[in-house]
């Protein structure tokens, strides 16, 4: 019974892809690619240079005579882009990139590599193919890479290097993720009922065997999309709806592995517009589904004749333990279009045991060793990741997904650690939207009213409040000013409670406010400044978790005192759209209580060359 | 087809899928308990035992009760005050009680019982400072099930050869009762090899006439199924190797003829500088590599003491080892 769901999303993938091909055949494609007989060679890419320099000072390495107390580095970097279009519905593309460290001579510290490869194209004018590196995103809670958490709306002046991370983790702005495979899309259009339909289908490895234990993994999956025509058109009434399918597995007959997980994921989504009217429009919209995973064992069963003797081996994966839940996330937006206000409610339920490993991921590591300062102090202890290291250390970042709940720090994110997939979550989520980036004022407001379905270590339920308030002020348009001024605005205020005898009573609040201003001196030469304010104080119980989403255990209780300063300032200069230099003075401060021997700040210089071309 | 009819096929569909999200396993909570890891401790009922006076050997069993206020690792440790034995019973709950504490005169740690005063005691390891002590006597020893071979409580008289070749055994060699593993006494080899440095110091051969038989009786004849136990003594000194034959009359005489019956062994000796103090040996028999015929006619057990002439030094140091409860079971090892 349990699979039954997810064997009908399967049928119905299946039917609908039969379905369309026949329609194809009938001439039903719609997609295209540019027309241009001619074969083309491009080259584009980006070239970057930055160079830092960080020292350390504070309490905590006063005694310590092992810490350098400041270091120098940095990196030139070339990714050249090498484009082909052979012919009209073929392109290829590749990305080399060559990188040499700082103070790396003669070829020591330099490396060459691969960093891109794909090919895509038309096949009969109806399907799209990609082979190679390709970023896929299907909904929130079946592949997405959700934010990473300690910002809410980042001061232009420490997006540079934000911006670094997320080239260098290709984290994009649809929250996509990084794979490599196949991929085929098609699309189809009909006269009744249905308006259009998008079908999208992929494969790709995720991981590598090492030819003993570890087998491959890869995941599959695809979506279709499909638009009802307008059922009433004094109300607009219209329906989206879409179907999800992830399955992520472990190939057992590569290497010698004889273990491995089974992950899948099936969904649907729905957009219903209620309501479409010149000045406001209402649309109930959401995704539920069901997941599934376990581990596979692959048997050998011998098969003997009546004398006993072996006729043959048969090998079968099968099942050693599974688990499913199932997720539901629905709500009502309603969007006044005069006012450019949006404004959306809506009820989630995420099973305790929701596993999706193509949309948990964290982005992340929090186990990584860091760049600047991993271990500081007489006793070398690991420094806590704080928020200067959320800003600019690519090290804690990965694009890989995880088979099981990444580690998570409750001060800056406990509310959904795992973004909208976060499992063990039911409540209320909330927000109202106004206006646009190059609007006067930019505002947004979302907040979540959750608390746990299961509690952990107790029947006692945490309650999460999560507060996140954002605006951007174009404060050149209310001066009419022609160079841009801009200050931008972000305050997030969470905290988590729990109730029940002492021992299990849980209290932290974190609070993280974004300032920033942009002022632009001359044309295309900005002064900017920034600061990053958090604390966090209270308690709170972080799990050590095993296998996928199982709690193992609890270290001890978690104790949070802890003040966080970054400012920074810096000068930016663009010489034309996508090619500039900045230069900055970051300054960090962490006081993990009062009169605390740990305590530390960090200072940073930093000039960072980014070249698109 | 009526649009309408569509929409509100759409709707009904949208309510089926959207209410199947809400429906989860239900357990009471993940993970370990936080009262019990974390939670202060209190002990609710004292720490008692059923009875004070406890006869094994007609089938009695004694229990220890206590309660706590949240589950918890329980450590009972039972020492006898004359042998010093020590049977440990170990648990996570918040009930100590019948179910899980009771003692049937088994043994953790040899020596076995003897018929004596026991002290026990309940510690908790995450609580260290919290104690509680109780005493049980007990009017007889457990009942072991297998079929003895000896436990040296009887003299062995002609029953037990002892071939002190080259005078190398001590007098100490023989029964002795300074600390059996087992009831008031036990069989020690001791000697050195100087006499004649050979590695052979001295063997006892173990007639099966000490059971009044001329064949050893056995539980059962199958190898892999019948298992011999016994308790060994080392002192932990270097360069002493123990080594257990079991003869097969070979020649069907009914007694053990030295270089005509055929003796079978373990493969590896036992190191006697592995392990201090008594220890229990069980092997199957299917190891020595003797048959289910051949274990029909076992008609001795032959102990041989060993020094490791190589490693000695000069002048060899003296080796020695104790052997009691020389017990065969059937289908497994015995459970002390």
């Amino acid at each position: 019974m349990k699979n039954i769901f997810i064997k009908i999303c399967w049928l119905l993938v299946l039917a609908l892809c039969a379905g369309s091909n026949l329609l194809a055949q009938d001439g039903g494609s719609e997609a295209t690619i540019a027309d241009d007989e001619k074969s083309k060679i491009r080259f584009n890419g980006l070239g970057r240079t930055i160079l830092t320099q960080t020292s350390i000072a504070g309490d905590v390495i006063e005694a310590d005579t092992n810490t350098i107390d400041r270091l120098t580095d940095g990196e030139f970097l070339l990714d050249l882009a090498i484009n082909a279009t052979p012919n009209k519905n073929s392109e290829v593309q590749a990305i080399v990139r060559l990188r040499n460290e700082f103070g790396g001579f003669f070829g020591a510290g330099m490396s060459i590599e691969v960093r891109e490869l794909w090919a895509r194209g038309i096949i009969a004018d109806f399907v799209k193919y990609r082979v190679g590196d390709m970023d896929v995103v299907m909904s929130p809670y079946t592949l997405f890479s959700p934010d990473e958490e300690g910002f809410v709306n980042e001061p232009a002046v420490f997006q540079p290097l934000k911006k670094v991370i997320d080239y260098e983790q290709f984290y994009t702005d649809d929250n996509t993720r990084r794979l490599q495979g196949a991929k085929l899309d098609f699309g189809l259009n009909f006269g009744t009922i249905l308006e259009d339909l998008d079908v999208s289908t992929f494969i790709a490895k995720i991981r590598g065997t090492d030819f003993f234990t570890i087998p491959n993994r890869l995941v599959t999956g695809g979506e279709i999309n499909f638009s009802t025509v307008t059922f009433n058109d004094s109300l607009g009434l219209k329906a989206d709806f879409g179907l999800n399918l992830v399955h992520t597995f472990d190939d057992l007959q590569s290497g010698n592995a004889v273990a491995g997980i089974r992950n899948t994921v099936a969904t649907i989504e729905y957009d219903v517009t209620v309501l479409d009217k010149s000045n406001l429009s209402l649309h109930l919209s959401g995704e539920s589904g069901r997941s599934n995973v376990g581990r596979a064992e692959r048997q050998t069963t011998i098969i003997t004749d009546e004398a006993g003797e072996e006729i043959r081996r048969e090998e079968k994966n099968i099942m050693i333990s599974e688990e499913d839940d199932t997720f539901m996330d629905v709500g009502l937006t309603l969007h006044l279009k005069k006012q450019n206000l949006t404004v959306f409610a809506k009820y989630i339920d995420i099973g305790p045991d929701f596993f999706s490993t193509g949309a948990q991921s964290k982005r992340i590591e929090y186990g990584e060793d860091k760049t600047y300062y991993n271990r500081i102090g007489t006793d070398r202890n690991l420094r806590q990741a704080s928020l200067f290291d959320l800003s600019r250390d690519r090290a804690l970042y990965t694009f890989r997904t995880a088979d099981r709940l990444m580690a998570y720090d409750p001060r800056y994110s406990n509310t959904m650690p795992y973004g909208d997939a976060t499992p063990n979550r039911q409540g209320l989520k909330f927000g109202i939207h106004y206006g646009e980036d190059t609007d006067k004022i930019a505002a947004r407001v979302d907040g979540a009213f959750l608390t746990e379905i299961r509690g952990q270590g107790t029947v006692e339920l945490k309650n999460f409040n999560l507060i996140k308030a954002a605006a951007d002020f174009n404060l050149h348009q209310f001066l009419n000013w022609k160079n841009t001024v801009r200050a931008t605005l972000g305050v997030q205020i969470e905290t988590t409670k729990r109730g029940g005898l002492e021992v299990e009573q849980v209290d932290l609040t974190s609070n993280l406010i974004d300032l920033g201003l942009e002022v632009e001196l001359f044309p295309k030469f900005d002064i900017l400044l920034g600061a990053k304010l958090f604390t966090s104080e209270g308690n709170d119980y972080v799990p050590q978790l095993s296998g996928f989403n199982e709690v193992r255990d609890f270290p001890g209780r978690y104790i949070a005192d802890d003040q966080e300063t970054l400012l920074g300032l810096g000068i930016k200069y663009e010489f034309k759209k996508d090619i500039y230099m900045t230069l900055q003075y970051n300054s960090f401060n962490s006081e993990l209580g009062s009169d605390n021997p740990n305590n530390y700040n960090l200072q940073q210089f930093f000039v960072l060359y980014n070249m698109k071309f | 087809m009526n649009k309408l009819n569509l929409l509100y096929g759409y709707i009904i569909l949208l309510l089926v899928l959207g209410t199947s999200g809400c429906k989860h396993e239900t357990e009471p909570f993940d993970g370990p308990s936080l009262v019990d890891r974390f939670g202060p401790f209190t002990a609710l009922t004292d720490f008692t035992v059923s009875q004070p006076t406890v006869d094994f050997a007609n089938g009695e069993e004694v229990f220890f009760s206590a309660s706590f206020n949240k589950n918890v690792n329980w450590i009972i440790e039972i020492t006898g005050s004359e042998s010093g034995s020590v049977k440990t019973i170990e648990g996570f709950s918040s009930d100590i009680n019948a179910t899980n504490a009771t003692w049937d005169g088994g043994t953790t740690k040899l020596p076995l019982f003897k018929n004596e005063v026991c002290n026990v005691v309940l510690t908790i390891p995450e609580e260290i400072e919290f104690m509680a002590t109780e005493t049980v006597e007990t009017l007889s020893g457990k009942q072991y099930e297998g079929t003895l071979f000896t436990d040296f409580e009887e003299e062995l008289g002609v029953d037990a050869f002892i071939g002190n070749f080259e005078f190398e055994f001590t007098p100490q060699t023989g029964r002795q009762s300074d600390f059996p593993a087992q009831g008031d006494s036990y069989l020690r080899l001791e000697g050195t090899d100087n006499v004649v440095p050979n590695f052979f110091v001295g063997l006892i051969d173990l007639k099966a006439s000490i059971t009044g038989n001329t064949y050893i009786q056995l539980p059962t004849t199958v190898p892999e199924d019948l298992y011999f136990n016994c308790f060994m003594f080392s002192d932990a000194g270097p360069h002493g190797l123990a080594i257990i034959d079991f003869i097969f009359d070979a020649n069907d005489t009914g007694a053990f003829e030295d270089g005509q019956d055929t003796g079978f062994r373990v493969m590896a000796d036992y190191n006697l500088a592995t392990w201090e103090g008594w220890r229990q040996i069980s092997h199957p028999m299917s190891e020595t590599g003797i048959t289910q015929e051949q274990l029909e006619k076992v008609v001795a057990i032959r102990l041989l003491l060993i020094s490791d002439k190589n490693a000695q030094p000069t002048p060899p140091l003296q080796v020695d080892f104790g052997i009691d409860y020389m017990i065969f079971t059937a289908g497994g090892p015995l459970e002390l």
